[in-house]
C-alpha cells in the first residue's frame, strides 16, 4: 500500500494509507471529532454565511425539483414527514409513524405546535392537502421533467395524462387526516417506504400556499417552470430558514432565520447560496474570504485546503458512477461485446488517480453500504487481453463507438468527467475499439443520454434514501430509452424485491437482483466516492451527509484563534 | 494593433509603387539580399524553419505515441502527483500519463496546419473580395463603384469587430472541431486581406504602366489579372506571414476556450494549455511547455514577417 512519500516534518500519528476494498471502508457516519462549536454570536447575527454552490437551484416548489442544487436550498426552508440522519430514517415533521402489516397504510403522528412561515398550523389535514395536490396533478405537472420523484415513488397520478408519458398506475389510494395524524394509503407495498417520505421533493408546504397556486397550469412537458417557482413569497414551509430573495442575475438565494422554528433554531441569521460554477473559482472565492464554504471541491484541492487550515470534512460514500451501454446501438445488444468493454476498463486507475481519497471501485449498481449488496456478482476485472479475445470472438475487431461525456460540470459522483472519459477511452482503444468523443454541455446532457442517443455515456446517481430501489429501481425497473434493453428477468427480480414486505427475504431478493443486473450488464458500474465539501477555518460546518443533505441550521461562525 | 499594422502596410503599398516606378534593379533580388543581412529575419527564419521541420517530421521523430497513456498509473490528479522530466520522458508526463515531449512535437503539426489553413482561407477569400472591389471600382463605372462601396463598407464593419469575438461567433455557430478553428480564424482575417489587396491594387491602378496598357487598348480584365494583381501581391504576402503568427495564437486561444478539436486525445498546443490550467498549482510545467511553444513560434513568424516588410520597403533601405 502506497503511503504518502512527502510528509511534513515532525508529523506524528499519521496513519496514512489507502483503503482498497469494501471491508476497509466505514460507511457509517463517524462521530464528529471537532467538539462543540465556540459560537460567535455577534458574527452569526451580523454577517451572512455565504456558501458557494456548483449550480443554480431550479424551482422553489420542492415537488417540481429533482436535482441536488435545488434540494440544498429547499431543505433549509421546507420539512419532510421523516428526515435522514446519515442514511437512517429519523423523525421529521412526524414524531413517529406506524405501518400496517401489509405495508399499505402509513400513519404519521405529527409534532405539536408546528407553524408554517405564513402562520398556518401543521396538522393532518395540511399533510393530506399536499398528498392530494400531488396525486391530482394535471397536464404538464405529470411530466417526469417536473415531478420525477413523485411518479417514481407513486407510479402515476389519479388521472394519468397519456400525453405526458406516465403510464404506470398510481399506488396512492388516499390520505386520511385526524387531528395531528395523517394516514397515507397505498395499493401495495414497496420497499421505497418509509425512505421515500424523507425525499425533499415530498416536502410539506402550507395549505394556504397550495390554495394560492391551485390554478397554476403547466401546459406541456417542455413548458418552462411556472412563475411562482422562480420568486420567493408564494410558498411557505416549516423549515429553520425562510426564503428572503432569489436574485437570478447575481445567482444568489438568500435565506433568513425562522425564529419560530419548531426544532433547534438556526445559528446564523442570514445564509446566502451563491452559484459559482467553476470549481477553481469556488476555491479562490473561499481563499479570498468571499464565501465561507463550497461544495464539490476538486480532489486535488482538498489536501492543499487542509494544509492551509481550511476544513474538508469527509462525507460517507453513497453514490455511483457508471458507464452506460445503450442497447439499440449495434453491436451493444451482443452480450459478449458488453463484456469485452467491461473487461477493457481499468476502474482501479480511475479510483486511484482521479477520484477523491476514499473512493472505491463499484462491482454493482449500488454502494456497499446498502442491504442487498451482493458479494457474488460477476465483476469483470480489468483484463485487456480478455477484452480483445471477446471482441474477436464476436467478430467486432473493427468496432467504433460514440462516447458521450459532459463538458462543463462536476458531479458529486464524478469530479472530472473529461479525465475519466480520457482514461476509459484510452482503455477501450487499447482493446481495439475506436472511440468517437462526443462532448455535450450539461444542460443538454441529461435529455440526450435519457433519449438513448449516446451508445456509451458517463452518468451517476447520489442516493436519496437507504433503499436499493432508489438505485436499481431508478434505472432498471422497466424498459427505458436510456438503457435500451428489454430483459424481463431483470424487471421481474427488481419488482419482486421491491414489493416483498419481509425484510430478510427482501435482502436476498435484492442480492439476486444485483446478480441478475450484472449478468445482463446494461452498463459498467465504475465507482463510489465521497464528494468533497470545504469550509473556512472560522466556521462550524454542518454534519456532512452521504446523501449530500446538509442541514445549514447547524452552521455557525466560531470565535477563537 | 491591427490598425497600426495596416497603416504600416499601407505605407508599404505606396512605397512599392514608387519603387516600381523608379525601377532601380530587381526589387525582389534587393529585398532578398537585405533579408539575409537582417538579424531579425535570420532569427525568425531559423525559428520558423525549425518549427516547420518538427511539424513535418513530428510523428516520425517523437519517441512515444503521444496519445498512449503508457504511464497512466504514475500520475495522480487527485493528489497533485505529476512526474516531471526524467531520462525516459524528457518533459515529464501530462495529467493522463502521456509523454509530454512527444505530445509537444506531434502537437506542432496541428498548430502549423491550423495556422496555414486559416491563413489560406483569409488570404483567398480576402484577396477575392479586395480584388473584385478594386477592379470594379477602377473599371466598372458607376455600378462598379457601388459594388466596391458595398464590399468595402461590409469589410470595414467586420474590421471593427474584435478579431477574437468574430472568431468566437463563427466557432459557436459551427460547433467545436479543428476545422471550426481553422475557419473561424481564417474568416476573422478576411477583412484585413481584402482591405490590403484593394489598397494595393488601387495604388497600382494609377501607375504609368497601367496607363500605358490602357492606351494600348489592352482589355480591362487582362490589365487587372496580368498586370495590376501580380504587382499588388507583395504587401499581401507579407501580411500572410504576419497573419500566420496571429492565427497560431488565435487558434490556441479558441482551443483553450474549448472550441477546438473535441477529441481530447490528439495533441494540440492550445488544448494542452487548456487542460493544464486545471493543474496549474500542482504542475505548472504542463502549462509552460505549450505556452512557450506558442510564444516562440508566433515570435518566429512575426520576426520573419516584419523583416520581410522592412526589406520590401525601399524607404527603410539602409545606405548600401
Amino acid at each position: 500500500m502506497a503511503v504518502g512519500l512527502f510528509t511534513a516534518c515532525g508529523s506524528d500519528g499519521d496513519t496514512g494509507g489507502d483503503a482498497d476494498t469494501a471491508e476497509d471502508f466505514d460507511f457509517s457516519c463517524p462521530e464528529r471529532t471537532d467538539g462543540d462549536p465556540q459560537i460567535d454570536e455577534a458574527a452569526n447575527e451580523s454577517q451572512p454565511f455565504v456558501f458557494g454552490t456548483p449550480g443554480d437551484p431550479t424551482s422553489l416548489d420542492p415537488i417540481l425539483a429533482s436535482d441536488g442544487e435545488t434540494f440544498r436550498v429547499n431543505r433549509q426552508v421546507f420539512d419532510t414527514l421523516l428526515d435522514a440522519d446519515c442514511t437512517d430514517t429519523v423523525p421529521g415533521l412526524a414524531e413517529s409513524f406506524e405501518q400496517n402489516e401489509e405495508g399499505t397504510e402509513w400513519t404519521f403522528h405529527l409534532r405539536e405546535g408546528v407553524t408554517f412561515h405564513d402562520g398556518a398550523a401543521l396538522d393532518g389535514a395540511a399533510v393530506c392537502a399536499n398528498f392530494d395536490r400531488w396525486a391530482n396533478f394535471k397536464g404538464g405537472f405529470q411530466s417526469p421533467n417536473f415531478t420525477y420523484y413523485y411518479s417514481s415513488v407513486f407510479g402515476g397520478f389519479a388521472e394519468n395524462d397519456p400525453a405526458m408519458g406516465v403510464e404506470a398506475e398510481s399506488i396512492f389510494e388516499g390520505c386520511e387526516a385526524d387531528g395531528l395524524t395523517a394516514t397515507i394509503k397505498i395499493s401495495h407495498y414497496t420497499s421505497s417506504f418509509p425512505g421515500a417520505f424523507t425525499l425533499e421533493s415530498l416536502s410539506i408546504i402550507s395549505p394556504d400556499s397550495i390554495a394560492a397556486v391551485a390554478d397554476v397550469e403547466i401546459p406541456a412537458a417542455d413548458s418552462p417552470l411556472p412563475e411562482y417557482t422562480q420568486t420567493v413569497g408564494t410558498l411557505a414551509g416549516t423549515g429553520p430558514y425562510k426564503l428572503q430573495d432569489w436574485n437570478h442575475s447575481e445567482q444568489e438565494v438568500t435565506l433568513v432565520r425562522n425564529d419560530e422554528y419548531w426544532g433547534e433554531p438556526a445559528h446564523v441569521k442570514t445564509i446566502i447560496f451563491k452559484t459559482i460554477s467553476d470549481e477553481t473559482a469556488r476555491r479562490q472565492a473561499l481563499e479570498a474570504g468571499d464565501i465561507h464554504g463550497y461544495d464539490l471541491a476538486a480532489p486535488a484541492d482538498a489536501q492543499a485546503l487542509i494544509d492551509a487550515g481550511y476544513q474538508v470534512p469527509i462525507r460517507g460514500v453513497f453514490n455511483l458512477l457508471y458507464l452506460a451501454y445503450t442497447q439499440g446501438h449495434a453491436p451493444l445488444e451482443d452480450h459478449a461485446v458488453r463484456e469485452a468493454l467491461s473487461y477493457a476498463v481499468d476502474r482501479q486507475r480511475i479510483v486511484d488517480s482521479v477520484l477523491p481519497a476514499g473512493g472505491m471501485v463499484a462491482t454493482q449498481f449500488m454502494p456497499p453500504s446498502l442491504e442487498g449488496y451482493s458479494e457474488d456478482v460477476a465483476t469483470y476485472d480489468y483484463d485487456t487481453e480478455k477484452a480483445k479475445e471477446l471482441l474477436a470472438e464476436a467478430g467486432q475487431e473493427d468496432l467504433t463507438l460514440t462516447f458521450c461525456y459532459p463538458t462543463d460540470v462536476t458531479r458529486p459522483y464524478m469530479p472530472a468527467p473529461k479525465d475519466i472519459f480520457d482514461i476509459i477511452a484510452s482503455d477501450l482503444e487499447a482493446a481495439g475499439v475506436t472511440v468517437e468523443a462526443r462532448p455535450i454541455t450539461w444542460v443538454e446532457y441529461i435529455p440526450t443520454t435519457r433519449s438513448g442517443e449516446c451508445p456509451l455515456y458517463l452518468l451517476g446517481w447520489t442516493g436519496d434514501f437507504a433503499d436499493p430501489y432508489n438505485f436499481l429501481g431508478t434505472w432498471f425497473a422497466a424498459p427505458s430509452t436510456e438503457w435500451g434493453f428489454d430483459n424481463q428477468e431483470v424487471f421481474d427480480t427488481i419488482a419482486a424485491a421491491n414489493t416483498e414486505p419481509d425484510a430478510a427475504a427482501r435482502v436476498d431478493l435484492w442480492k439476486t437482483a444485483n446478480e441478475t443486473v450484472m449478468e445482463e450488464l446494461p452498463g459498467l458500474p465504475i465507482s463510489s466516492s465521497p464528494p468533497s465539501i470545504a469550509f473556512a477555518p472560522n466556521v462550524y460546518p454542518p454534519d456532512v451527509s452521504p446523501l449530500t443533505r446538509e442541514d445549514f441550521s447547524q452552521v455557525s461562525f466560531t470565535t477563537g484563534s | 494593433m491591427t490598425i497600426a499594422r495596416i497603416e504600416k502596410l499601407d505605407r508599404l503599398i505606396e512605397a512599392s509603387v514608387s519603387a516600381r516606378e523608379a525601377q532601380t534593379g530587381s526589387l525582389l533580388r534587393q529585398s532578398l539580399r537585405r533579408l539575409k543581412r537582417s538579424p531579425m529575419a535570420v532569427t525568425g527564419g531559423v525559428i520558423v524553419g525549425l518549427f516547420v521541420v518538427v511539424a513535418v517530421l513530428g510523428p516520425f521523430i517523437a519517441p512515444y505515441d503521444p496519445t498512449a497513456q503508457t504511464w497512466g498509473k504514475e500520475v495522480f490528479l487527485n493528489r497533485n502527483i505529476f512526474p516531471g522530466p526524467r531520462a525516459e520522458n524528457w518533459f515529464g508526463l501530462d495529467h493522463l500519463g502521456r509523454d509530454m515531449f512527444s505530445r509537444m512535437i506531434v502537437g506542432a503539426r496541428q498548430t502549423l496546419l491550423v495556422g496555414i489553413v486559416a491563413t489560406l482561407i483569409g488570404f483567398v477569400a480576402g484577396a477575392a473580395l479586395g480584388g473584385v472591389a478594386a477592379a470594379a471600382g477602377t473599371f466598372g463605372g458607376r455600378w462598379g463603384e457601388r459594388v466596391e462601396a458595398v464590399i468595402m463598407r461590409t469589410v470595414d464593419v467586420a474590421l471593427a469587430i474584435p478579431m477574437l469575438l468574430l472568431a468566437l461567433s463563427v466557432a459557436a455557430l459551427l460547433g467545436p472541431s479543428l476545422s471550426t478553428v481553422m475557419i473561424a480564424v481564417g474568416v476573422a482575417q478576411i477583412p484585413i486581406f481584402a482591405r490590403l489587396l484593394r489598397g494595393s491594387m488601387l495604388a497600382q491602378a494609377h501607375s504609368d504602366y497601367v496607363l500605358a496598357a490602357i492606351s494600348l487598348g489592352v482589355p480591362k480584365g487582362r490589365i487587372v489579372v496580368s498586370h495590376i494583381l501580380p504587382n499588388s501581391l507583395g504587401p499581401v504576402i507579407v501580411q500572410a506571414t504576419l497573419v500566420l503568427a496571429t492565427a497560431i495564437i488565435e487558434a490556441a486561444a479558441l482551443s483553450y476556450l474549448g472550441l477546438g478539436n473535441p477529441d481530447p486525445g490528439s495533441p494540440e498546443w492550445g488544448t494542452m494549455l487548456a487542460d493544464a490550467q486545471r493543474f496549474l498549482s500542482g504542475a505548472p510545467q504542463l502549462a509552460i511547455y505549450p505556452a512557450v511553444g506558442i510564444i516562440v513560434t508566433a515570435l518566429g513568424f512575426t520576426l520573419l514577417g516584419e523583416a520581410m516588410r522592412e526589406s520590401l520597403d525601399p524607404r527603410l533601405r539602409r545606405q548600401e
